[in-house]
């Protein structure tokens, strides 16, 4: 007995079983406290006043409490598999409830506010939610699944919020209404946002694996190379976007009838490129500097040609690297795409910059989400892609 | 086989290989010795064409190396290294596939000959076939290795330190391996080490290289023996150079037949070395000697060691 | 045997189709606008008119800043944008020059400074005055008696308790405060001023509602949507130090020597655009969150310009 308790006691808090979740646990109770989870407002343009979580927990809606309650209790018990995995559950459903609490009183605040009035979400839902999220993550994370079946559970837990959105139980939220309002415009920015990133992933891949390539074999074009991408990165994005009008705007005056414009599409694709050129090629060629030496000594003695060695070795040696460049490059390409918009190019940075320019944050919310939803899916689409190509053997 | 006719190559200002001249008979196992920077591994790599030699020529089967594809010159000669150098994206079986696919060899003769060639260097093919580099150890690693170098049944074998990075106890069983392969398919073998006792155990010629000329090339008796000069005794090593004599010969080679005398038998294959040492742990001056069947064969002396060979 | 000629027939409709949508295309006006609120709403207001006037056109709305877009249709990037009257002194360089003070004079004045030069045609402007002004919350005006900048002028002069939002632009465009200050007689010190970063009037206007860090008042626009709900009032400009921006299409004069009947179809509308009108459409937009495209729609059927 005095064995265990000094044990327990050398660990400090000896009943928290789970650190992690204890962290998460308080940020969400002092969230739920201190922050308000949704904000009443007149119009769309002024601040509303906020209700905190517990004002809202009335009824039917406390039933929200009980994943959070399991939630609190699973970080006293000792972990095992069925606990990770009902704290996952735990975490999916408070997510939803949280988000279906929120839709639920913006119906019941329009009800009786002016048709112009907007309930929008607070600070504490974003917080709670981000948490409930990380708390399902971490515990799916803990049960040590493969990339797989831990990529179909996280549909499975967006399941319910796509049921939401998909029945209209949240459409009187602000950020619902300033989708409503300009559907086909979302439409159009969604389409535009990815022809943006797929005209730009493309030319990267096409010119940057080439150089990465030609960078690994030489040295002396490594060196320069790399400088002038450095030099371009820091270049900050708009700048570069305007830099650039000019030249094609002249280019276009010469070559009239091949579409080259000073702003568009053009422009804002032919930056983004030169941004995504540094990590593909970065990646490219380091991932073809660390194909083992051995390996290229031995397929070059047993008379494999150049090409057959680059195909057939120092190809797939190399190819995870680029691909988790290609990762970061995609992310990158996505975000840095919603700043296109200010040269007229569309994308879901039309909608930031409109709601920036009418002190509308749920229109910004509205280009903001998708990008990151956008980004989050990409990572873990190509983190896939990765893991299926690696042979067992690695 | 091989010929190489005042051969030269320089790195910049460093001569590294200088009028070297050697010719490789069919069967032999010639190893290259000597120490770092000598030039033996560059003129191994220069019979492959892995170095270009500047100046001399290189002869293999009659024919100027240079009248070969370096790709065509290669998938004759096998090629194994001490990073081993296995394809790690590969299995064992793809791995060893290499030569023969490139040759194209039909699937069946490939398989066949993977599995051959697996079971050769004591790796049952059924538990191995579908392996990873990753999953073996350095040993099994580098059996893999002169399996794929030997697959495509090519005319030479060449290596360069291939159990330099292996443990002693792997080293000296894959030396062993190596040695009844020789013998088992008669190939032709030039091998490049550093180490005077692997060249002694192995070679049917060494030759010792300094500055990139050959000091001195003969069998190991001869070396051992007949040393040309003070860098040659020095590098077979004075200390114990009675020692290495013993371990070229077999009891065999000294038994008295007809003799009988009470004690735990020693194999007649065994060295005059090892019988040396149990002369001295057992406290004798005779030990019983038997054949390759258990029977009996006669009773070595101590004093015979001491003998010349016939 | 019998489909060789079907697939002759199809290829020949892809082609003229594709013909079709090209020279559509290649005649299509293209019709630019700037990316906010107001920019939005006339740019959807002028293509809805002119499509239901039978003339084909390219939305290339929202397209940037005053810069961008201005510089778009010198480039012959696109044919037609909604510009102000007023921003024709800076495109010419030529602030000094009284004119622009008039509505009418302005606009005579910047038709025949674009059509010598560049050859751009200025149709006609709306009665509208979306010029720079200061607006001030309404309890403030009541309490103080506040209608025009002379009374503004005299009442901060005075020691009266104001903070003005403002972007840095207007702060230190000569034109902007200091013309206000220099007529009017009042000068407002560091303390009494909260610079936001931006043209964005939204935000001042949302600071002087919400009372942020103390501001009672916030640069505004004359057409601005918001004022008026958000409980703030413009302040007369009596002395009319502020250029006059009335909106007006700007189109370049080949692609209106090819379609002649945009002067025609757009006067029309442009006429019915009074400042008044512009406020209600803009807050509709702005205030109410509806879409540029729907609520244009709505107000030309409203008025009759389409079915």
């Amino acid at each position: 007995m005095a064995a265990l308790a000094i044990e327990q006691g050398a660990r400090g808090f000896g009943f928290v079983r789970n650190r992690v979740l204890c962290a998460l646990v308080v940020a969400g109770v002092a969230a739920a406290l201190g922050l308000a989870f949704v904000t009443v407002a007149p119009n769309r343009l002024v601040s509303g006043t906020g209700i905190t979580l517990p004002g809202l927990l009335v009824g039917a809606r406390a039933l929200l409490l009980l994943p959070a309650a399991w939630l609190m209790l699973a970080v006293l018990t000792p972990p095992s598999r069925a606990v990770h995995a009902s704290v996952t559950v735990s975490g999916a459903l408070l997510l939803a409830g949280l988000v279906w609490l929120a839709g639920d009183e913006a119906a019941a605040q329009s009800a009786h506010l002016a048709s112009i009035a907007r309930v929008s979400l607070g600070g504490g839902f974003w917080v709670l939610a981000v948490l409930a999220w990380l708390a399902a993550a971490d515990a799916l994370q803990r049960l040590g699944l493969s990339p797989a079946w831990r990529a179909l559970v996280h549909a499975a837990a967006l399941l319910p919020l796509a049921a939401l959105l998909g029945n209209g139980a949240i459409d009187q939220l602000s950020l619902l209404k300033e989708y409503a309002n300009r559907q086909d415009v979302f439409n159009a920015a969604a389409l535009r946002h990815g022809q943006i990133v797929a005209a730009t992933l493309l030319p990267a891949l096409l010119i940057g694996v080439p150089l990465g390539v030609a960078a690994a074999r030489s040295e002396r074009l490594a060196r320069p190379l790399f400088a002038a991408l450095n030099v371009i990165q820091t270049v900050p994005s708009i700048a570069l976007f305007g830099l650039l009008i000019a030249p094609l705007a002249w280019l276009g005056d010469a070559l009239p009838g091949w579409g080259i414009q000073g702003i568009g599409l053009l422009p804002a694709v032919i930056a983004l490129v030169l941004y995504a050129l540094l990590p593909i090629v970065h990646s490219t060629a380091s991932g073809l500097r660390q194909v083992p030496a051995g390996a290229i000594e031995s397929a070059t003695g047993m008379g494999l040609t150049a090409a057959q060695r680059f195909w057939n070795v120092e190809v797939p040696l190399a190819l995870p690297v680029l691909l988790s460049g290609l990762r970061v490059t995609t992310v990158q390409v996505i975000g840095l795409a919603v700043v296109a918009a200010l040269i007229g190019a569309g994308g879901f940075g039309a909608l930031v910059f409109q709601g920036l320019a009418s002190s509308a944050l749920d229109l910004v919310l509205l280009g903001v989400l998708p990008v990151v939803a956008l980004a989050i899916a990409a990572d873990a689409g190509l983190e896939l892609l990765g893991c299926s190509l690696e042979s067992p053997g690695r | 086989m091989i010929e190489l006719q005042a051969v030269g190559k320089s790195f910049g200002a460093t001569l590294a290989v200088d009028e070297l001249s050697l010719t490789i008979e069919r069967g032999e196992f010639v190893v290259l010795i000597g120490a770092s920077g000598s030039g033996k591994s560059t003129t191994l790599k220069m019979i492959n064409r892995l170095v270009e030699h500047d100046r001399g020529r290189i002869l293999f089967l009659g024919q100027e190396i240079r009248s070969f594809k370096p790709e065509q010159l290669r998938r004759r000669m096998g090629y194994a290294i001490q990073s081993i150098g296995l394809f790690p994206h590969w299995t064992v079986a793809r791995n060893v596939a290499a030569v023969p696919e490139l040759l194209g060899w039909s699937t069946q003769r490939i398989v066949a000959r993977v599995d051959e060639l697996l079971a050769l260097l004591g790796l049952e093919p059924g538990a191995y076939r579908q392996r990873y580099p990753s999953q073996l150890s350095g040993g099994q690693q580098q059996r893999v290795g002169v399996a794929r170098a030997l697959a495509g049944d090519p005319e030479v074998l060449l290596m360069d330190e291939p159990f330099g990075a292996l443990d002693p106890i792997t080293r000296q069983t894959l030396q062993q391996e190596l040695a009844r392969i020789h013998r088992a398919s008669g190939k032709t073998i030039v091998m490049v080490t550093h180490d005077i006792d692997e060249a002694l155990r192995l070679a049917t010629r060494i030759v010792l290289l300094d500055h990139g000329r050959i000091v001195q090339a003969g069998t190991p008796a001869q070396l051992l023996a007949e040393p040309a000069n003070a860098f040659v005794s020095d590098f077979v090593g004075r200390s114990d150079l009675g020692l290495k004599l013993l371990g070229l010969q077999t009891v065999a080679e000294r038994v008295r037949a007809g003799e009988n005398v009470a004690g735990e038998p020693v194999p007649q294959t065994l060295s005059l070395r090892d019988a040396l040492s149990q002369f001295v742990v057992r406290r004798v001056d005779r030990l019983p000697v038997v054949d390759a069947h258990g029977l009996p064969a006669g009773v070595i002396h101590f004093a015979d060691l001491l003998q010349r060979a016939p | 045997m019998s489909l060789i000629p079907s697939r002759r027939a199809g290829l020949l409709a892809v082609m003229a189709a594709l013909f079709m949508v090209g020279a559509a295309q290649a005649q299509a006006v293209r019709v630019g606008s700037k990316i906010d609120t107001e920019g939005s709403l006339l740019g959807n207001l002028v293509v809805q008119v002119l499509e239901a006037g039978g003339v084909k056109t390219e939305n290339k709305l929202q397209l940037g800043n005053t810069k961008i877009v201005r510089g778009a249709l010198v480039a012959g990037e696109i044919d037609l944008y909604p510009e102000y009257t007023g921003n024709g002194a800076f495109f010419h360089a030529d602030e000094k020059n009284p004119a622009w003070k008039s509505l009418e004079a302005g606009y005579q004045r910047i038709k025949s400074l674009d059509a010598e030069k560049i050859k751009l045609v200025w149709l006609q402007p709306a009665p509208a005055n979306n010029t720079w002004a200061i607006a001030i919350r309404k309890d403030v005006a009541g309490a103080q008696k506040l209608k025009s900048l002379d009374d503004f002028g005299r009442w901060v002069t005075a020691g009266g308790k104001v903070k003005l939002a403002a972007s840095a632009e207007f702060v230190e465009r000569p034109d902007a405060l200091p013309a206000f200050q220099a007529a009017y007689g009042f000068k407002l010190k560091q303390d009494q001023l909260l610079l936001l970063a931006g043209g964005d009037t939204a935000a001042t206007i949302k600071a002087a509602a919400e009372q942020t860090s103390g501001v009672n008042a916030a640069m505004a626009y004359g057409t601005d949507g918001p004022v008026a709900a958000l409980g703030l009032v413009i302040l007369d400009d009596t002395r009319g130090v502020q250029p006059v921006y009335a909106p007006a299409v700007v189109v370049r004069a080949e692609v209106l020597a090819r379609q002649p009947k945009i002067a025609g179809l757009l006067a029309p509308l442009f006429k019915t655009l009074d400042t008044a009108t512009l406020q209600h459409l803009n807050a509709q937009i702005a205030l109410e969150g509806q879409d540029a495209k729907k609520v244009a729609a709505n107000y030309l059927k409203a008025r009759g310009f389409i079915k």
